[in-house]
Formats: structure tokens, C-alpha cells, sequence
């Protein structure tokens, strides 16, 4: 349904536009038909009242069986509930095959997987199935990949992705797995869908379970449950991380290279530079460094074993390949200055990563400071990327992390050196200051990036 | 992507969806039709833990195992999976070891396999009321809860006066176990059936 009335004005309007030079001429048809083009407030009002009819359909069908549940036998009720399931499949097939009504077949589908995972849950009731209840989700999840890859639907994999989310969330906190790995096979088997149809929804929901899951790792390990953790093992893990994250920006960056990606490039940069920065941000701290903790004790860290060097060594050997990789596959152009030194920033970091592997605790202050110096260049990079590359999103990162920084170093140097009414009038101070200098230059600089793409 | 496509996918996620549903089922009968059936006795509950909806909450006497007097393994951590071996007995099954791998078996003996949810070397002593040095377990075995009609689950959480309440388990060969009977004073009160 269009908005007759809008058209109606832009009809009469247009030709005036057109005279006074607002509008070239020829460009008032192609105005116009995008205009009709377009869903209005009426359509989505009529869409919005079709999801809540259907929305009290179901809530009614549903306290209809829930009322008669116990009265009816398990065949009956497996009838119900394979009916019930088999009915919304056909029904989204009817609607795909109509293609009339795809926001309607969209729903059908996930619908469909909505109803999969009740069915899971209520024949476990009727069976008094009670096993390990995560698996009841992952079988879920995988419903909804299936039908995410034998229709293709977008919406089946979000609720495909949330849903291994939610599996792998209770694997790590209900029953303490360090590291759910299944998860990561789940996570790659969505990859090729998003890939194939640029579907940029699934690629947020999937980059952000990524980081979660990430983050539930880095806790469990942390808090160490199953005390079979090395001591050091979350700064390493943290390396870990950093180069990992460092190596899916870089893989961004390459999908900017062909014309099919091209789409999922920013969005993947921007996930794996904010997981790769707070990882370099936390690897910034003496007290991380030095991994003195109410469980190891004020012994700190020791140096890393076999398993975490290997896998430092293979995160660092995937990060360097991807950029090898990156500058092959550059258009023949000179390479910029910054470009050049983020090279040999990479190199220093990657050198300090390793060295600190085989460092105890008590060179922790002198790894942080290393650390500190880089991060900041790193940071100093970084604004050079976003304004050359015209990303404004990777500017802002830079200056958040860059006011984070300073003021966790303002807490770390002056805590204790300075009285506490002290600490707190010139924290204000310097933070109402640098607060005002860093958002004029950040404004300043998005400018520059706007005026650019203007040009 | 034309109609008759359409509907060999539709065919597809119903049949592989429905396959997945049904072996579920298929699985826990399999389960209750081959298991070697054990009375396990109950425990009263946690009085904390409240009567949730239409299923009761069973506790067992081997939920909580003190691993001194047993045989086998001695060192659980928490998440580990423990079999526990029961020997069949009048009028229930006792625990004889506790054991990391599935052991072999002797006559009359089914080993049901759990999930350890506490380990601790400690127990608190109601009468003494100190800590005494005891290794002990809390299992989860799967059997902890029972659907039963809406209303009727309390009799069977809180037993009044001294009425019994034990459970037939099926263990089968790998340990897995399921409930094919509650009962009431050694009289089947519900029973497992397939439809």
C-alpha cells in the first residue's frame, strides 16, 4: 500500500522543483516511482495487526491444549504436536511457493523452529526425559540451521545462532566447560550461509555469539572451576585472543578485496577490531600481566607450556599468512607510510607476545609498560586506518579506547600517590578537559572523513 | 526455485525434524524395554525446594554417595560422570562401587552412569555437630524428575505418615536409566507406557 497522498504532493511539486533547478530535469519520474515504491506507516500498520492476530491465535490455541493437556492420551498429544509443526512447514511452503507474502513465509519458517524446539521440550515432558538438558537446545539449533540451509531463510539462522548461543552459555556456566569447542563448529557451519547470501543480521548476531563465547572462555579459565588451569593461563588466553581477533580484522579487510563480500567487510572489521582492542586494552594491565591471584597466590604466573606456546605460535602464523595474503591481493598501488609501520608494529607486538611467554610474573610492571606504549600506537594507528580508509566507526573506537586508557592509567598512577579528594578534583578536572579536546578532535576528524567522501 | 523443489524441502526438514522428536522416544524406550529393572529407594527432598508445576522432584538415597565404605574410584570432581554400580537387593538396590569408566559387571549388578554435582571431602555431622573428614558425592543420574498429573505431585514429594515411596528404574547396558514405575508402598502408582 503507498501513501497517495505524498505522491499526490510530490506530483504537483515536482515540476515546480524542477523549474527552479532543485531538481534536474528527467529525474522527477525516477523520483517518483521510487516513491511509490516504497512501504508506508499504512503497510506496516497492516502488517503489525496481522502479527498480533496471529500472536493471539496461537496464544489462544495454546492455552486451549494447555487446559486439556493432562486429559489427553501421549498419542493424542504427539498427533498435536506433530500436527501442529507439520501444518506451519506446509503452510510457509504455500506462502514461499505463493511469494506474494514473503514477510508472512519468513515468519511461517520461524514459526516452524519456534515449534521444533516446544515439540523438544513437551516430549521430554511426556517422557520424562531429564538428560543433559543443553543438548535439548543444541538439538534446537540445529532444526533451525537446517532449515536456515534447505530453504534458505535468514530469520531461522538469527534464531539458529541465539540458540547455540544460549547452548553453549549453559555448557560454560552450568557445567563449566573451559573451553566449549562444539560451539566454534556450530559457529563455522553459519559461515557459509551468511557468505553466500551477504546476510548482514545473521552476520551481527554471529560475530557478537563469537565474542561471547569468547568472554565465557576468559571466565571460566579465569575463575578456573575445574583447578586444571596453568597459572598465566588467562594472559595467554588474552594473547590469544588478540592475535585471533587481529587475524579476523585482517580477514575483513581481504573480503573488502572481491565484489561479492564486499558487504560483510566492515561489519566483520568492526566486531574483530572492538574483541581485538579490548583484549590489547586488558593486556595493558600490570595486574593481568603478572596473574597474582586469590588462587595462584603472590607468586604470579609462570612461563607458558607446551599448549599455550603452540597455540600463540599458530594464532601468530594464521595472522601473518592473512597479511601476507592481504598485500598480494592489493591493487598495485603505493603503500601508504602508515601501512608501513603498522607492519612493524605488528612485528613488535607479535615479538613481545612471544617473549612473554617465557617470562614469570615478577616481569610483569616491565610487560605491562611495553604493552602500554604499544597499545598506544596501536591506538594512533588506528585513527591513521580510519581516516585513510574513511571508516568513521573505527575513529570512534580509537577514541573511546584511547579516554578508557587514560583513565584507567590516571587510577593506576595517582590512586595512591595522591590524597583521595585530590584524586577525585583532578580526575574531574582532567576528565571534563580531555573529555572537551577529544570530542572536538573526534568531531574534527569525522568532518574530514564526510568532506572526503563528499569529494 | 520451483514448486516440486520446494516441497522435496519441505518433505525434507519435516522428515528430518520429526526423525530427531521420535528418536528421542525412541531412544528412553529402548532404554525402559531392554534395562534391567532396580527399585531404587527415595529420599525426602529438600523441604526448600518447592513442588514446581506438574512433575515432582525425586531424591534417591544413592544421590548423595559417601565413597569411603565403597569400592573403586575415589577421586570425583565436580562434572565428572560416575557409574555407580548397584547390587539388586530386597527391597532396594544398594550402591556397591563408584567407578570414572564403565566396570565390568558380576551377577546381579547394573552400574548407573551420573553426573557428579558436588564433590566434597567433608560432611557436616547433624549429632556431633562438626565437619568430619568424609569424601562424598552428590549424583545427578537423569531420574530426578517425574511429569504426573496436575495436583497429584505432592503425595508423592511429601509422603504422609508412613507411606513409601521408591522408584522401578531400567538401567541399560551403558548405564542410561529411566523410570518405568513410581510406587506407593511397593504398589505401582504410575507407570511408563509408550502411548
Amino acid at each position: 500500500m503507498r501513501d497517495q497522498k505524498y505522491i499526490r504532493r510530490l506530483t504537483r511539486d515536482l515540476p515546480q522543483w524542477v523549474e527552479r533547478g532543485w531538481v534536474q530535469p528527467g529525474a522527477e519520474q525516477n523520483i517518483l516511482a521510487y516513491a511509490e515504491s516504497q512501504h508506508t506507516g499504512n503497510e506496516r500498520m497492516v502488517i503489525a495487526l496481522t502479527l498480533m492476530g496471529v500472536l493471539l491465535l496461537g496464544s489462544g490455541i495454546i492455552t486451549f491444549f494447555a487446559a486439556h493437556w493432562a486429559g489427553m492420551s501421549k498419542l493424542v498429544k504427539l498427533l498435536v504436536l506433530f500436527g501442529g509443526m507439520s501444518s506451519t512447514y506446509i503452510a510457509a511452503g504455500i506462502t514461499t511457493a505463493r511469494g506474494n507474502l514473503p514477510r508472512l513465509s519468513q515468519g511461517l519458517w520461524l514459526l516452524g523452529v519456534i515449534l521444533f524446539g516446544a515439540n523438544i521440550m513437551l516430549i521430554a515432558q511426556i517422557y520424562n526425559i531429564d538428560s543433559h538438558y543443553p543438548n535439548g537446545v543444541l538439538l534446537w539449533a540445529l532444526g533451525g540451521l537446517l532449515v536456515a540451509y534447505v530453504i534458505p531463510v535468514q530469520a531461522t539462522l538469527n534464531a539458529a545462532i541465539c540458540l547455540a548461543l544460549l547452548w553453549t552459555g549453559m555448557e560454560s556456566m552450568d557445567f563449566n566447560r573451559n573451553f566449549h569447542w562444539p560451539f566454534l563448529l556450530f559457529w563455522l557451519a553459519c559461515l557459509p550461509l551468511i557468505y553466500r547470501h551477504s546476510w548482514l543480521r545473521a552476520l551481527h548476531l554471529a560475530l557478537l555469539a563469537l565474542l561471547l563465547w569468547s568472554s565465557f572462555s576468559y571466565s571460566n579459565i579465569l575463575w578456573d572451576y575445574q583447578g586444571s588451569v596453568q597459572q598465566g593461563a588467562p594472559l595467554y588466553l588474552m594473547q590469544i585472543y588478540f592475535l585471533g581477533y587481529l587475524a579476523l580484522f585482517v580477514g575483513g579487510l581481504l573480503l573488502e578485496q572481491r565484489e561479492d563480500t564486499r558487504k560483510l567487510a566492515p561489519i566483520t572489521q568492526h566486531y574483530a577490531v572492538f574483541a581485538a582492542l579490548c583484549a590489547f586494552f586488558a593486556l595493558t594491565f600490570p595486574e593481568i600481566q603478572r596473574s597474582y591471584t586469590w588462587l595462584h597466590g603472590a607468586e604470579g604466573r609462570m612461563p607458558a607450556n607446551a599448549v599455550w606456546l603452540g597455540v600463540t605460535l599458530l594464532a601468530a602464523a594464521v595472522l601473518a599468512a592473512l597479511v601476507r595474503k592481504q598485500q598480494l591481493a592489493r591493487p598495485a598501488a603505493p603503500v601508504p607510510t602508515y601501512l608501513k609501520w603498522g607492519r612493524a608494529l605488528l612485528a613488535a607486538l607479535l615479538a613481545l607476545m612471544l617473549v612473554n611467554l617465557f617470562l614469570p610474573g615478577s616481569a610483569g610492571g616491565q610487560m605491562a609498560l611495553a604493552f602500554n606504549l604499544l597499545f598506544f600506537a596501536a591506538l594512533v594507528w588506528l585513527l591513521f586506518h580510519a581516516l585513510h580508509s574513511g571508516d568513521r566507526t573505527l575513529l570512534n573506537f580509537s577514541f573511546l579506547f584511547f579516554a578508557a586508557w587514560l583513565l584507567s592509567r590516571y587510577f593506576d598512577t595517582f590512586w595512591t600517590l595522591l590524597d583521595r579528594s585530590m584524586f577525585f578534583i583532578a580526575g574531574g578536572l582532567v576528565l571534563m578537559a580531555g573529555g572537551y579536546f577529544l570530542e572536538g578532535q573526534r568531531r574534527k576528524f569525522n568532518q574530514r572523513i564526510v568532506q572526503a567522501r563528499e569529494q | 526455485m520451483n514448486n516440486i523443489k520446494l516441497t522435496l524441502r519441505v518433505l525434507l526438514i519435516l522428515a528430518v525434524q520429526i526423525v530427531a522428536l521420535l528418536g528421542m522416544i525412541g531412544i528412553k524406550q529402548w532404554t525402559l524395554n531392554s534395562g534391567t529393572p532396580v527399585i531404587l529407594e527415595t529420599a525426602p527432598i529438600d523441604p526448600r525446594s518447592l513442588f514446581s508445576g506438574d512433575y515432582v522432584r525425586l531424591n534417591y538415597t544413592i544421590s548423595t554417595l559417601t565413597l569411603d565404605p565403597l569400592a573403586g574410584d575415589k577421586e570425583f570432581k565436580r562434572h565428572d560422570t560416575v557409574y555407580v554400580v548397584l547390587q539388586a537387593a530386597e527391597p532396594y538396590a544398594t550402591p556397591v562401587s563408584a567407578h570414572h569408566q564403565m566396570p565390568q559387571l558380576a551377577s546381579g549388578q547394573v552400574a548407573l552412569k551420573g553426573e557428579v554435582e558436588y564433590a566434597s571431602n567433608t560432611r557436616w555431622n547433624q549429632q556431633t555437630r562438626q565437619l568430619e573428614p568424609v569424601k562424598n558425592l552428590s549424583v545427578h543420574y537423569g531420574i530426578e524428575n517425574y511429569y504426573v498429573p496436575e495436583g497429584s505431585g505432592r503425595a508423592l514429594e511429601r509422603p504422609v505418615d508412613n507411606a513409601r515411596v521408591s522408584v522401578r528404574v531400567a538401567v541399560d547396558r551403558f548405564g542410561g536409566a529411566g523410570i518405568s514405575a513410581i510406587l506407593l508402598n511397593g504398589k505401582e502408582r504410575y507407570v511408563e507406557k509408550l502411548l
